[in-house]
C-alpha cells in the first residue's frame, strides 16, 4: 500500500473516530440541557397552576391534570416518562411529566403537567447527519490535499525513485537526482547521489583493471609463447619435446582465458556499440562452411534447416555468439552423432545430443562454470553468449530432453 | 627485402628480428618512438612490424607519417589491444593488416608474405619449389604439367607451410591460421591431422617426394633442401 494510502486510510479512521466521539458527547449533552429546561419549564407551570389554585382560579389547560387528594399526602414532586396515544398521528408519542403534590390555602393537590420531547428524533438525526457530512468533507479534503501533496511535495521522491529504478552501477551517465526542500528528501536525495556515484566510479575501476590485466598480460603471453616456439624449432629429446608442448598447451589455454575476459570486460564496457542490418542466415551459413572439415573430422553432420532471418545488432559480437554456440555443440556431440540447427522468425535453436550436464542447470551461464570431464574449456563462452544476448535484450534459453542439449535464442 | 620491427618490448623485438632473418630479411628494429620516427624518415622498408604503444609515443602516429610521406611500404599492426576499433582506425590509415598479441611467428609471417605478394614486392605470384608450381593468384598447385587438386583448407594448409619452410608448424597455430582462434580446440587437433595427411598423400603421390615431417608432439616440418 503506498504511504499516502497508508496515512489517508488513518486520517479518515481519526476523523469518524473523533466525529463519533463528539456526535456522542454532543448527543448527551444536548440532551442533558433540554431536560434540564423542560423540568424548569414544567416546575415553572406547576407553580403558576398553583398560585391560580390559590387565588381560587378555575384552571383547565391541555395537557394538565388537576386532582385534589387527602391532606396526609406530604408534598412531593417527580419526573416521569409516559407514552401517550395520539389519534390524529395515530401513533404513541415520548411525553415528559411532574407530578407534583403540593398544599396551599384551597387544600392539597396533584398536579400533572406534561409536555413532549419536541422533535427529539430530529435533533439526533439532525447530528447525525452534521457529523455524517463534516466527516465526508474532511475524507475529500484529505484526499485533495493527500493529491496535492503528491503533486507538489513528493514529485521529487518519484522522479528520484525513478530514476534509481532506472539506473546502472555500468552505466557511462551519472545518476541526476531532483533536489527537495523536505529535509528528509534531501537527505536521501544526497546519499543516494553519493551511493550512485561511488558504485559508478568502483565499477568502472574494476572495470578498467579486467581489461587492463589482459591487456598486460598479453605481451608477456607473446614472448613466451615465441620462445617456446623457438625451442621446439631445436633438435629435441623426446622428454624435453614432451615438457615443451605441455608448456605450450598451457599457454594455449592462458591465451583463450585472457582473451574471453578481455571480451566480457569489453562487453560491460560496452565496447560495442555500432550495430547493422546482419543477414543471420547468410552468416550463419558462413560460419558452417568454414566448420565443415571440423564437423566432418569429428563424424559430426549438421542438420540444417535455415530460413531467411535479418536482425539489427554488431556484426562482430553476432559472430562471436554463434561461434562460440556452434564450438560449444561440436565440442560436446560424441563422434557419429548429429548437430540440428534451426533458425526462422525471431527464434535460432540448437540442438546437440549428450549426457546430461553433470552440474547444476542455473550455472550453465555463470563465468568459469564447466563440466569436470573438460578441463581445457575457459568456462567462459557460454557467459560471453549470455552477455551480448543481454546486451541485445534477446531471450537465450537451455534445455536438456530426451537426450538432447537445446540453445534457444529469441530475437 | 627490408623489415623494420618497432617493437617496445626487447625479448619480442629480438624473437621477431630472429624469426624474420631466418626467412631472409634484413632486419632492423627499433624499441623507442624517436629512433622509429628517425629511422622511417631516412631509409625506406619494405615491411614495418609496428607495435601501437611505444614509449615516447603512439604508433598511430608512425603510421600516419608514413602514409604522409607516401612511402612505399607494406605496414602490419601488432598490438596487445584486441579491439575492433583499433583494428579498424588502424587498417582505415593504411595499415595492410593488424594482428593481436600474442601470435604465432608463423602466422606473422603469412601475414607479411601474403602483404608482399599483394603488392608484388619482389615476391612472385608463383612459388617453385622444385617441380612444383604453387600460383598464389589463382590458387592453383601443378606438378610440371599435372594439376594437383586441392581442397580449399589444403591449398591454404601448403601455403602456410610453404611459406614457413624448414621450421617446425605446431598444430595449434596452423588450426588459428585456418580455422581462427575461436575454434582452436584442443578437440579440433585431429582435424589438422586428417588435412595435413591428406596433403602429404597427394603430394607424394604427384611428385615421390614427402615434404612434409612430423615432428613428434610438436606438429610439422617441410622439409625442402
Amino acid at each position: 500500500m503506498k504511504l499516502l494510502q497508508q496515512s489517508l486510510r488513518y486520517n479518515i479512521i481519526i476523523t469518524v473516530i473523533s466525529l463519533t466521539v463528539a456526535g456522542i458527547f454532543m448527543y448527551y449533552l444536548l440532551k442533558k440541557e433540554i431536560i434540564a429546561e423542560i423540568r424548569e419549564q414544567l416546575e415553572y407551570q406547576a407553580e403558576e397552576i398553583h398560585q391560580s389554585l390559590e387565588r381560587g382560579h378555575s384552571v383547565s389547560y391541555p395537557l394538565v391534570e388537576i386532582e385534589k387528594v387527602d391532606n396526609s399526602i406530604g408534598a412531593y414532586s417527580i419526573f416521569r416518562d409516559t407514552l401517550i396515544y395520539d389519534p390524529l398521528q395515530d401513533k404513541s408519542e415520548d411525553y415528559y411529566y411532574l407530578l407534583s403534590v403540593k398544599k396551599n390555602n384551597a387544600g392539597n393537590y396533584r398536579i400533572r403537567v406534561m409536555t413532549t420531547y419536541i422533535g427529539w428524533n430530529e435533533y439526533s438525526s439532525t447530528i447525525f447527519t452534521m457529523l455524517f457530512f463534516t466527516a465526508l468533507l474532511l475524507t475529500l479534503l484529505n484526499v485533495m490535499a493527500s493529491y496535492f501533496f503528491n503533486k507538489k511535495i513528493w514529485s521529487p521522491f518519484f522522479y528520484n525513485l525513478d530514476k534509481l529504478k532506472k539506473f546502472s552501477v555500468s552505466s557511462e551517465e551519472p545518476i541526476s537526482l531532483q533536489s527537495s526542500k523536505v529535509i528528509e528528501f534531501k537527505e536521501l536525495q544526497e546519499s543516494l547521489q553519493d551511493l550512485a556515484d561511488r558504485s559508478q566510479k568502483e565499477y568502472k575501476a574494476l572495470r578498467e583493471f579486467t581489461e587492463n590485466a589482459s591487456h598486460e598480460m598479453q605481451t608477456p603471453l607473446g614472448i613466451i609463447q615465441s620462445k617456446l616456439d623457438r625451442m621446439s624449432q631445436a633438435e629435441l629429446n623426446e622428454e624435453i619435446a614432451g615438457h615443451i608442448v605441455q608448456a605450450k598447451s598451457g599457454v594455449e589455454r592462458l591465451k583463450k582465458l585472457n582473451k574471453s575476459l578481455l571480451l566480457l570486460a569489453k562487453l560491460d564496457n560496452n565496447a560495442y556499440p555500432d550495430k547493422t542490418e546482419i543477414s543471420l542466415d547468410t552468416l550463419l551459413k558462413r560460419q558452417l562452411e568454414l566448420l565443415e572439415e571440423l564437423l566432418a573430422g569429428n563424424e559430426t553432420a549438421a542438420i540444417v534447416n535455415i530460413a531467411p532471418v535479418h536482425i539489427h545488432a554488431n556484426l562482430f559480437l553476432t559472430e562471436v555468439m554463434l561461434s562460440n554456440l556452434l564450438s560449444n555443440a561440436i565440442r560436446y556431440t560424441a563422434p557419429g552423432n548429429n548437430i540440428n540447427i534451426f533458425l526462422s522468425g525471431n527464434k535460432f535453436r540448437i540442438t546437440n545430443p549428450g549426457a546430461p550436464l553433470d552440474f547444476p542447470e542455473d550455472f550453465l551461464f555463470q563465468r568459469f562454470r564447466k563440466s569436470p570431464q573438460n578441463i581445457q574449456a575457459t568456462g567462459l563462452g557460454l557467459s560471453i553468449v549470455y552477455r551480448i544476448c543481454q546486451l541485445n535484450n534477446w531471450k537465450v534459453a537451455y534445455e536438456y530432453r530426451e537426450g538432447h542439449h537445446s540453445f534457444s535464442i529469441i530475437f | 627485402m627490408n623489415a623494420f620491427i618497432i617493437e617496445d618490448e626487447e625479448l619480442l623485438q629480438e624473437e621477431i628480428s630472429a624469426y624474420l632473418t631466418e626467412r631472409g630479411f634484413n632486419c632492423e628494429a627499433a624499441s623507442t618512438y624517436e629512433k622509429a620516427e628517425r629511422n622511417i624518415s631516412l631509409f625506406d622498408y619494405d615491411i614495418v612490424i609496428l607495435d601501437i604503444t611505444l614509449p615516447g609515443g603512439n604508433g598511430i602516429e608512425l603510421l600516419k607519417k608514413m602514409k604522409r610521406e607516401k612511402k612505399d611500404t607494406g605496414i602490419v599492426i601488432i598490438s596487445a589491444r584486441d579491439s575492433l576499433t583499433d583494428k579498424l582506425s588502424g587498417l582505415d590509415l593504411g595499415a595492410d593488416d593488424y594482428i593481436t598479441k600474442p601470435f604465432y611467428m608463423e602466422e606473422l609471417n603469412a601475414r607479411i608474405n601474403a602483404i608482399l605478394r599483394r603488392r608484388s614486392l619482389g615476391i612472385n605470384d608463383i612459388i617453385r619449389i622444385d617441380d612444383l608450381e604453387v600460383d598464389t593468384n589463382a590458387k592453383t598447385v601443378f606438378h610440371g604439367k599435372t594439376e594437383i587438386t586441392l581442397t580449399k583448407k589444403e591449398y591454404e594448409l601448403l601455403l602456410y607451410f610453404i611459406i614457413n619452410k624448414n621450421r617446425v608448424v605446431s598444430k595449434q597455430s596452423i588450426l588459428a591460421h585456418l580455422w581462427g582462434d575461436e575454434y582452436a580446440d584442443s578437440e579440433s587437433i585431429d582435424t589438422i591431422y586428417v588435412h595435413t595427411m591428406n596433403l602429404r598423400k597427394k603430394l607424394v603421390s604427384h611428385t615421390g617426394i614427402d615434404y612434409i615431417k612430423t615432428v613428434y608432439g610438436m606438429g610439422y616440418k617441410w622439409v625442402q633442401g
